[in-house]
């Protein structure tokens, strides 16, 4: 079987399914560095700014002038390899309209990390972001946001008439726990692949932060060890 | 660098209908391609492409680049050209053959054979045809590869079995399975105790059945959080479960057998015609609507019919009071029109609710429908259109405004009647028709989402409460359904087809739910054979859109309702959904009606979060504060249509 690469894939898959992210080895014996982990991407902005195509992008590395903007929920899963870790990217998108927010919200549960969105040509999209934040906090049930890993994209750099300005944006993700910013273009691909990488990267960065304090006090928020749980009490 | 993949399998003429339910022989409708069976580094890979794209010298790095993704978007390119290849290319399929979860086959008299690969995060292609055959060649060779096993419960249906090393080698045994003998199958499951088991099980009793898949989907579902909690977080939706499940059980009420029921052709022009008096009144309204419930309408009369099934003319009217109401209407569609036009960009600075609407028109209008002919190609004048009507709509309906779905709802509209104001006012009577999905609070969304909950709940149990389990109680996956009605799941004929039909508002009310049932019911073995968990139940019925066969999901969706009107015990609540009269009685009092019909959803509570109220009234994109009617005002413009409509099914 060694040198089949087919069925080491389908290792991993089964280790997925099966017993979540815990220590594995491969069936064939083989020492696998293979343990892919799921993470839940949660890409939120104004409607129009562009979530489905960065998605679309990153994932299938298409961009389609004619596509429909979102009705409800979709998702599409991505493996990714950060660092010599394996990921499974699973990134939801939804209806940015506020309307559709009671039947949008649940699906913040679980998040692991948040790609915030603004068109740079839309400078409301922009204004909204904190309410983005807010909403995103508030139904993930997140208690601890400065130490969440958000990731801002500022998207449709390839425009000419840029409304947002980058010291404007720029203050916005001081002030807002350093988030890392990217302008990115679903048309032409820049920065898209990086700004969903760094999203991963984040969430590294900020468990290694809250594991650091979490030795030195208990009353750390330990929402990343609660989903732990959860996952090995689903899956026993 | 990537090793030159190694062709394991190859084979031309395979198609992918793009209009799966079309009675058109329209060329187009046929993608041409080639399906491969490859042996990359990376795996083992199943690829279709479009037939003039195909050929393995020309591959660049690039089209190979992005095979670890799993989930299906028609793959797009069509950015630069428009060559029809190019917006071919966009069907592309590629993807790891241990990905795949399972596969539907074509039924045996089926023209051409087809497979439909579904995978295990639930991405669902679109059905591979095999004009040449070939199809039981490529899964002989996957059978290399996988354990596969045929379906008790719906033959068309094979599920690849967990890679187990031991398994390998008994895989070859099932290779019979696809040998042309289909008798041999009941020996094959004879071999197989545990699925005979559970096959003769399930006759026996669903409950059973259901009870002994539990360990397994309970180990093989990937985790999932978010699910959970999903049906208490809806605010304002609650999911009845039954008072008490295992009674239910055990005293499940036996619908009589669906009856089966047949469609017709169109009303046709000439058909039309003889329905009108010399006047122009159409002498048998019920007649009339029978026809088109049973066939829908010839499409070069669509143009004509609409306007009465859309409230634009009225049945009862003449020719002469017809042309009296389309000048009317024509006065009243530019004056609403000259309202928004006429307001200058200085106005426009201090008018933020109106900036909104008109942006966020502007942003839909351009992702509406640019694939069909009547809205392709840059600066389209329909688009001027499109957008025009939209925000008429707005000064026309002020209080609702614009909302993300109006759109997709007014295109079909606009392509039939190729007329500003004549595409406005039908336009307008949709919405009088759906505004409750729209509106601020989405009740009518929730409301219905429940019913389909408590429709499927008597209809089929043991599918109900696999959902259930599976944290899908909530059917939230059928919201795109129900937001622009069936619009994305269908291509732009059968929309229009779905539409006449539900407009007559026959053989029931919220006849639209019962096709839910319907399609769901086409899933279920998928569903719960795959012990699909919520996202993938969610993937996948996102992904079979342009995949749902309409005549048949009618046609099981009216015998449902004959079931349920045939069945002595159909639950008053579960009557009163579809207008069934509960009690022979012309008149409804208020007070009867109104805590059984609405009283789960349609009472005032709406619970919202505190936060959120506050959220609603400062956030500056919000369209907030639009709420159209109060919740007891949307209660009255329910029930008198509920009353009269239980009155017509009595007497019919």
């Amino acid at each position: 079987m060694r040198g089949d690469s087919g069925c080491d894939r389908v290792g991993v898959m089964g280790n997925l399914q099966f017993i979540g992210l815990l220590n594995w080895s491969s069936e064939n014996g083989e020492d696998m560095s293979g343990k892919s982990k799921l993470l839940k991407v949660v890409l939120l902005g104004d409607g129009g700014v562009g979530k489905s195509s960065l998605m679309n992008r990153f994932v299938s590395g298409k961009f389609d002038v004619q596509s429909f903007h979102t009705i409800g929920v979709e998702f599409l899963n991505k493996d990714v390899s950060v660092d010599g870790d394996n990921y499974t990217m699973q990134i939801w998108d939804t209806a940015g309209q506020e309307r559709f927010k009671s039947l949008r919200t649940p699906f913040y549960r679980g998040a692991d990390c948040c790609l915030l969105t603004y068109a740079v040509d839309d400078i409301q999209s922009f204004k909204n972001l904190s309410m983005w934040k807010k909403e995103f906090l508030y139904f993930a049930d997140i208690q601890d946001g400065m130490n969440f890993p958000f990731v801002i994209l500022g998207n449709k750099c390839d425009v000419q008439n840029k409304v947002v300005n980058d010291s404007d944006i720029q203050e916005w993700c001081r002030l807002n726990g350093n988030a890392p910013l990217f302008l990115t273009s679903a048309k032409d691909a820049t920065n898209v692949e990086k700004a969903f990488i760094a999203a991963v990267l984040r969430l590294k960065e900020l468990e290694d932060f809250i594991e650091t304090r979490q030795t030195n006090a208990d009353t750390v928020d330990l929402k990343k060890k609660a989903k732990m749980t959860n996952n090995n009490s689903c899956c026993n | 660098m990537a090793a030159q993949p190694q062709m394991l399998f190859e084979k031309d003429s395979v198609f992918i209908h793009i209009n799966v339910n079309s009675h058109t022989s329209d060329k187009d409708a046929y993608i041409p391609g080639k399906v491969y069976l490859l042996h990359k580094e990376e795996g083992h890979f199943i690829e279709w492409k479009a037939e003039d794209v195909v050929s393995l010298d020309n591959h660049s790095d690039q089209d190979w680049a992005f095979i670890g993704s799993v989930g299906y978007k028609p793959d797009r390119e069509a950015e630069t050209g428009s060559t029809k290849i190019d917006l071919q290319k966009k069907y592309n399929i590629s993807f790891d053959i241990f990905d795949l979860k399972s596969f539907k086959r074509s039924a045996p008299n089926h023209g051409w054979a087809y497979i439909i690969f579904i995978l295990k995060d639930g991405t669902t292609y679109p059905a591979l045809h095999f004009h040449t055959g070939g199809s039981k060649a490529l899964l002989k060779e996957l059978e290399n590869f996988l354990h596969i096993k045929r379906s008790a419960n719906d033959s068309r249906l094979f599920i690849i079995q967990d890679h187990d090393p031991d398994m390998l080698s008994k895989s070859f045994d099932e290779l019979q399975l696809f040998s042309d003998s289909s008798g041999d199958l009941v020996s094959k499951f004879i071999k197989d105790p545990y699925t005979t088991t559970l096959g003769g099980f399930s006759k026996v009793t669903n409950f059973l059945r259901d009870v002994l898949m539990q360990p397994e989907v309970s180990v093989s579902r990937p985790r999932e959080e978010v699910a959970e909690l999903l049906q208490e977080d809806i605010p304002g939706m609650e999911i009845s479960h039954q008072d008490e499940p295992g009674f239910e059980v055990v005293t499940k009420t036996r619908l009589p057998k669906r009856p089966d029921v047949s469609r017709a052709t169109p009303l046709a022009s000439e058909v039309w015609s003889k329905h009108m008096d010399t006047d122009g009144r159409i002498k048998d309204v019920d007649q009339i609507k029978e026809v088109i419930f049973r066939g829908g309408i010839d499409a070069t009369i669509r143009i004509e019919v609409w306007k009465f099934l859309l409230g634009y003319y009225d049945w009862s009217s003449t020719y002469k009071s017809r042309t009296e109401e389309r000048k009317r209407k024509v006065d009243d569609y530019f004056r609403m029109k000259l309202q928004w036009k006429t307001i200058s960009l200085e106005q426009e600075k201090r008018f933020s609710l109106l900036r909104e609407r008109k942006g966020l028109i502007e942003k839909d209008v351009t992702r509406t429908d640019r694939t069909h002919k009547f809205f392709e190609g840059e600066g389209n004048p329909n688009l001027q259109v499109l957008n025009d009507i939209l925000m008429t709509y707005c000064m026309y309906n002020f209080d609702l405004g614009y909302v993300q779905g109006m759109s997709d709802l007014l295109s079909p509209i606009l392509v039939v009647m190729e007329n500003e104001v004549d595409a406005f006012w039908c336009f307008a009577g949709l919405m009088d028709r759906v505004y409750t999905n729209f509106e601020m609070d989405q009740k009518g969304m929730k409301l219905q989402l429940s019913q389909i909950h408590q429709l499927m709940q008597f209809v089929d149990t043991e599918l109900c409460s696999y959902l259930e389990s599976h944290e899908s109680g909530n059917f939230y996956f059928c919201f795109r359904w129900l937001l622009i009605l069936f619009k994305r799941e269908f291509n732009f004929p059968d929309v229009q087809r779905l539409w006449e039909v539900l407009w007559t508002e026959k053989p029931c009310k919220n006849f639209h739910l019962l096709i839910c049932l319907a399609i769901l019911d086409s899933e279920k073995s998928t569903l719960i054979e795959n012990k699909f968990g919520f996202t993938e139940i969610l993937k996948h019925i996102n992904d079979i859109c342009f995949a749902i066969n309409l005549d048949e999901s009618l046609k099981k969706a009216e015998g449902i309702f004959e079931q349920l009107k045939q069945c002595k015990k159909t639950p008053s609540h579960v009557k009163e959904i579809i207008g069934l009269q509960v009690t022979p009685t012309r008149s409804i009092p208020k007070s009867s009606s109104m805590p059984n019909t609405f009283g789960r959803e349609g009472s005032p509570r709406l619970d919202l979060p505190i936060h959120l109220r506050e959220n609603n009234t400062s956030a500056p994109s919000s369209g907030s504060g639009t709420a159209v009617t109060t919740p007891e005002d949307s209660s009255i413009e329910i029930l008198p249509e509920n009353t009269e409509q239980s009155v017509t099914l009595v007497c019919n």
